[in-house]
């Protein structure tokens, strides 16, 4: 496929141009530059490369995080405190750069596991985050003479080269570091970020251990500030708690927002531009500079969500010719048959449901629900408003929903896994709304589903998926295999239903769980989607659990009807048994007026 | 010992009194106001200013009150509206928001620390121990807070409106409560306690424009693991707060000043749920 | 009001630098932001008045004098970016700072680097040592001793509680505290510290109530935490003798009836009865009308700082860095403190004033002791 070829070098020409022309920059820069700003840029550099990391936690995967700081400041002590207590040199140079980055990995790891769960809220994330620097500007300043307290340690021996070397050095960490988050972020694990910050449930239920990226993200970050902030400490000689503190994680924040989050290379200006301008500003206005700052920071969140970097990019695509955006074509083939989906047509149920029930406080939804989904069986849940069918499907996707009772899928004991391990068991799960990811392309979704099974690219990005054989039959229903290009939010609702469906099948399921597949779907498309659950059932012996409120469509394709009444099973059997059934009858009637409501 | 029982009942009292303001505009708005330790040196320079103005210390708690919601409801209608949908953005703005607020103070009053008079001052004698009397005073007006805040959910009619759009906000909507006017009403009731709360323990402190930052972080573990229940809040401020003085005077002040926010964080990681029952 | 008094001093460094070529450069790093902002306008002002006396009497060597001021933030980086432009964009010749720690610290390898004079004018917790720098404000030996041996002799006290905030001043103060009380056969029964920024107190009080010593000694970080820990120490009913190394005369005042009875040395008191102190009061308010900010313990040094540089380079009869720092150890300031040498390993023996508080705020001077030796600082300059 040549066309692969061609796509694939192009981003990475990009990034290779962007760095080679930043490199020259960075090697030409200090013979037009005075002492003083040399020395003001080097320390501004570094902290650019710090705010770079800032931008791609908050600014891709939405983790609004306040202790950057935390590990520019592991980094910087790291540097100090070898230096001064324990020796120098090459070896130790290294050795406490080794320091920085271990440190800084396992507190990362460590402030990850605290803050990142399923089911912990953004907002506890950042809160978690916002303790971090300053518990450890507690532990600096109660070190003693150790870590020097709140005056820091100054004066240890490092490397004096001379400024233009230390520049070199701050300004080739930049734009390394850049250029690999420039590459990270347009990969297809990228998109796996973005999917995060856009709708971190769905992500999990798509089987994408999101609490693990964002750690693994978060200790990747910390590594990149430590180093940043160990490289500041040698150059300047100084480490100080408030290289730790959260002013100046706040502080990174703040750029982040003003030059543009997402954009990267937004926040890279704007830390070196108003790093730079406050050093000169500060002094003839201190407070008002502040007060300054602080207007601009709360008139961009509010007005200007995407900070200043669209502006100015606007203007340049305005400016320059316009270039068709040959958004690369992509494609989608057949998956591996050994990976194909593995149903169940033997006699072990692929879901099976023991005295299962949930309580909210004294509320019950759920009671001894005892339950057998067999493979090449389709199960339809039906009841009324309130009768706790949303609530089972949950307590099947999640370990964590159920109060009381067992659960097996294949066989294995669901325990208290959280989503993304329940979809690895073989569970997929649709949801009654389509909440599929806006600013992402049909291709891009589908690759999101494929994360569990084929992993992402960290620094490129492919233009094949590869879909087992029901998805790719979805696709082709629909007439999304011609639209694999389109962002998901220009799709008609239709189409949306279809992709939310080849997407859970992506997921390689063996028991598919589907809330309200056919709502708002018209009668075509409802036949189209009722014969593909009838062929995955007998074709590739899923065990399909289906909630429906359109009786019709139940008896045209289930084998089996549950009715849920009140958190209970009501009764089982035939869709002709159940529809025939006095008991049914009444309890419908009764609800009659929810169900207008 | 027995000053150490004082100690925590009156710790506790202070945290809930700060924490309260915060916990109702997250609770009803689901949104954590960064603004709210700029709210409580608002509430501070309140303090100083009646001082100043030779107007008796017991009406600053009242006046920083009305200032707070007057000044709540505007910055809900300027800045908090047009981010109901973006929380984590609104946490920015509120952040932004309270840099601004001290900037202001720190122009008009000076960095330095300035003083409002108490009400009470010296100390009295309860079961045998002599103890700030203000102190008590202010665990005194803790409860009585309580009680209020939980009368004010319970039996009103806004209290009702503000339940239904905690459980479930486009339900209430539905329901033709005017879910708009419920949260502008929440954020100015909020930054009235907040800045109330601050005219009630400078006091004890003193007032600069940074006053508030050293309560923000506790005051934020605090709401997160009460849930949206002011009984919550009580018991988690006398857990919480009790931990910390116990550690205070029998360990370390140091460990006890993270006492809070490091017991909070692991209470949260191992039961979310925190010290709500839902 | 302090905004205008320094928009004015700004404007005062214009008007020099126009009236003279080839003026010596003097930098002032000093934290117009963060903590110190609340006594930067008083430091401004000291700076201002030496240069234009000096500059009045015809400057130095023949050259006038001209200030650079530069706002170190209160803190480590800000200062970095102070001595930045200090040192490499406007090229001082002589650095005199009243700074924090951490932000002297953060400045001196840029000193170094730029071989720079310092004269660093702030008390502090002792022990920096720099081949470019020069103290000329008291460490704890000559802080500590005054106070304890007057808690020792007046109240017989034996037993001590300390109190401070968790942060360098506030450690090694208490550190050379508890060395020193021991040593005179006193025992420390509890020390105590609460995080920098802390200020509510009450665990500490009641530990200090049930450890029950004759006397009290804080070293807490300025502001809030000083303020509030006296407030809550009155409130709670604590009348023992207390000893209070971070307040100055400023505070006091500002604290009205609850800073009564508090005990403080100071190598400057306002009230002090001297020809020289009367002249430069009177110097200050001249200078700057109503805008005028009383002088203090940190606004004076930096005065006599300034003089103390003039002089060295007169005496070495150049700005050429070496030659300044060899003649600062052998000048003597005759400032509003008294005459002052910083011979004793780069530091001075200062004339201690044992101050306290009266019930208006006003401090009153106890006991005098004549130039209390800084004890071995930095050895490796002994002479």
């Amino acid at each position: 496929m040549p066309r692969k070829e061609i796509t694939l070098s192009r981003t990475h020409r990009t990034a290779l141009i962007g760095c080679l022309v930043g490199l020259c920059t960075v090697a030409i820069a200090p013979l037009f530059l005075d002492t003083y700003f040399t020395n003001i840029l080097i320390r501004t550099l570094l902290l650019a490369a710090v705010v770079m990391t800032v931008d791609i936690l908050w600014g891709y995967t939405g983790i609004l995080t306040f202790g950057q700081s935390a590990f520019f400041g592991i980094g910087a002590y790291a540097c100090g405190l070898v230096f001064t207590h324990y020796g120098f040199g090459p070896g130790w140079a290294l050795g406490g750069l080794a320091l920085a980055l271990g440190s800084a990995a396992v507190v990362a790891a460590g402030t990850g596991w605290l803050a990142f769960f399923h089911g912990s809220s953004p907002i506890y994330a950042s809160i978690i985050t916002l303790a971090l620097p300053i518990v450890l500007t507690q532990v600096i300043y109660s070190g003693g003479s150790y870590t020097g307290s709140s005056s820091g340690l100054s004066g240890f021996p490092t490397y004096f080269w001379s400024l233009e070397v230390w520049f070199w050095i701050a300004g080739c960490f930049l734009v390394l570091t850049t250029t690999a988050g420039w590459l990270l972020v347009r990969s297809d694990f990228g998109r796996v970020l973005i999917a995060i910050r856009e709708n971190e449930d769905r992500s999990a239920y798509l089987g994408i251990p999101v609490s693990r990226i964002k750690t693994m993200l978060m200790v990747a970050a910390a590594m990149v500030a430590s180093v940043a902030g160990f490289a500041y400490a040698a150059f300047s000689n100084v480490v100080a708690p408030e290289l730790a503190g959260f002013q100046l994680g706040t502080e990174l924040l703040i750029w982040t927002a003003l030059g543009g989050r997402a954009t990267l290379l937004g926040p890279v200006f704007a830390a070196i531009g108003i790093d730079t301008m406050s050093s000169w500003l500060s002094g003839a206005m201190p407070f008002f500079w502040k007060l300054l700052t602080g207007i601009a920071f709360v008139g961009v969140i509010v007005a200007l969500p995407r900070g200043l970097a669209p502006l100015i990019s606007g203007l340049w695509n305005r400016l320059r010719p316009q270039r068709n955006a040959i958004d690369f074509e992509a494609s989608v083939v057949k998956a591996p048959g050994t990976r194909m989906l593995q149903g169940s047509f033997g006699d072990a149920p692929p879901l099976r449901i023991v005295g299962l029930s949930r309580r909210y406080g004294s509320l019950e939804v759920l009671r001894d629900v005892n339950l057998i989904g067999k493979g090449t069986e389709l199960l339809g849940i039906i009841g009324p408003n309130g009768a706790g069918k949303t609530t089972l499907m949950r307590c099947i996707s999640d370990g964590k929903e159920r109060t009381t009772g067992t659960l097996y899928i294949n066989n294995v004991e669901i325990a208290h896994s959280s989503p993304q391990q329940v979809v690895g068991l073989g569970v997929g799960r649709s949801f009654q709304n389509t909440n599929l990811f806006e600013t992402l392309t049909v291709s891009e979704c589908l690759k999101l589903a494929r994360y569990r099974i084929d992993g992402a690219s960290l620094f490129s990005r492919s233009d094949t998926v590869a879909l087992p054989q029901p998805s790719l039959d979805i696709l082709q229903a629909t007439g999304l295999d011609k639209k694999l290009s389109e962002e998901t939010k220009n799709l008609s609702h239709g189409m949306k239903r279809g992709l939310e469906l080849a997407m859970v099948l992506a997921t390689e399921p063996s028991v598919l769980l589907l809330d309200e597949p056919t709502a708002g779907l018209t009668r075509p498309e409802r036949m189209a989607i009722g014969s593909v659950l009838t062929k995955l059932t007998r074709d590739f012996g899923l065990c399909i659990v289906l909630i429906e409120h359109d009786l019709d469509f139940v008896r045209a394709i289930s084998d089996r009807v549950v009715v849920l009444h009140q958190g209970a099973i009501l009764m089982e059997g035939t869709v002709e048994e159940v529809v025939a059934s006095d008991l049914v009858k009444a309890v419908y009637a009764g609800h009659k007026e929810d169900e207008s409501a | 010992m027995g000053s150490v029982i004082f100690d925590i009942l009156t710790t506790a009292g202070i945290l809930f009194v700060v924490a309260s303001g915060l916990m109702i505009i997250l609770g009803v708005m689901k949104l954590l106001n960064f603004a709210h330790g700029a709210f409580l040196t608002a509430g501070g320079y309140a303090a100083y200013l009646t001082g100043a103005a030779g107007i008796s210390p017991w009406f600053s708690v009242p006046l920083a009150g009305i200032v707070g919601i007057v000044f709540g409801l505007l910055v809900e209608r300027t800045i908090i509206r047009p981010l109901y949908n973006r929380p984590l953005d609104a946490i920015l703005a509120t952040w932004g928001l309270g840099i601004v607020i001290s900037q202001i103070f720190a122009l008009t009053f000076g960095r330095g620390v300035q003083f409002a008079p108490s009400p009470l001052s010296g100390t009295i004698e309860v079961l045998g121990i002599e103890y700030s009397a203000y102190r008590l005073a202010v665990s005194a007006i803790a409860v009585l807070l309580a009680i209020a805040l939980i009368a004010l959910l319970s039996l009103t009619r806004f209290g009702l409106n503000a339940r239904a759009v905690i459980v479930n906000e486009n339900l209430a909507r539905g329901l033709g409560i005017d879910s708009t006017r419920v949260r502008a009403i929440t954020f100015g009731l909020g930054a009235g306690l907040a800045c109330a709360a601050g005219a009630l323990i400078t006091p004890l402190l003193s007032v600069d424009p940074n006053m508030g930052l050293p309560w923000l972080v506790n005051s934020f573990m605090l709401v997160l693991i009460s849930g949206v229940s002011f009984p919550s809040l009580l018991l988690a401020s006398l857990v919480l707060g009790g931990t910390q003085v116990l550690i205070s005077t029998f360990i370390s002040p140091i460990l006890g000043g993270m006492t809070i926010v490091v017991l909070a964080a692991m209470i949260l990681r191992l039961n979310p749920k925190g010290f709500s029952r839902a | 009001m302090r905004l205008k008094s320094l928009v004015f001093g700004l404007g005062i460094c214009l008007n020099i630098s126009a009236y003279a070529a080839d003026p010596i450069k003097i930098g002032i790093p000093v934290g117009l932001s963060g903590a110190n902002s609340v006594v930067a306008p008083s430091m401004v002002q000291a700076a201002e008045l030496a240069v234009a006396e000096i500059n009045a009497k015809g400057g130095v060597i023949g050259r006038p004098l001209q200030l650079e001021i530069a706002d170190d933030g209160s803190g480590a980086q800000g200062a970095q970016r102070a001595y930045d432009s200090l040192v490499f964009q406007k090229e001082v010749d002589g650095i005199v700072a009243m700074e924090t720690t951490a932000a002297r610290n953060a400045g001196l390898p840029i000193v170094n680097r730029g071989r720079v004079p310092l004269i660093y004018t702030s008390f502090y917790e002792g022990r920096s040592c720099s081949p470019w720098m020069y103290i000329n404000a008291w460490v704890p030996e000559q802080q500590v001793e005054p106070i304890v041996d007057q808690f020792m002799s007046e109240y017989d006290a034996k037993k001590f509680f300390l109190i401070g905030s968790d942060y360098a001043f506030g450690r090694g103060m208490l550190k050379f505290t508890r060395e020193y009380v021991e040593s005179k056969g006193g025992t420390v029964v509890g020390e105590s510290y609460l995080p920098i920024e802390g200020s509510d107190w009450t665990a500490i009080i009641s530990q200090l109530r049930s450890a029950n010593p004759d006397a009290l000694i804080t070293s807490t970080s300025g502001g809030a935490p000083n303020v509030t820990l006296t407030r809550q120490l009155r409130s709670a009913g604590v009348d023992i003798p207390y000893g209070n190394y971070a307040i100055d005369e400023g505070t006091a005042k500002s604290m009205g009836g609850d800073a009564e009875g508090v005990y403080l040395a100071a190598s400057y008191i306002s009230s002090l009865d001297t020809p020289a102190n009367r002249e430069f009061l009177q110097a200050i308010k001249d200078k700057f009308g109503d805008d005028a900010e009383t002088p203090h313990e940190l606004s004076v040094p930096l005065y006599d700082g300034i003089y103390a540089y003039a002089a060295a380079v007169e005496k070495a009869g150049s700005t050429e860095p070496s030659a300044v720092i060899d003649a600062l150890s052998e000048v003597t300031v005759e400032g509003p403190r008294g005459a002052i040498k910083m011979d004793k390993q780069r530091h001075a023996a200062l004339t201690m004033y044992l101050g306290k508080v009266a019930s208006d705020g006003s401090v009153e001077v106890v006991k005098s002791f004549k130039n209390v030796d800084p004890g071995e600082q930095c050895p490796q300059f002994a002479d």
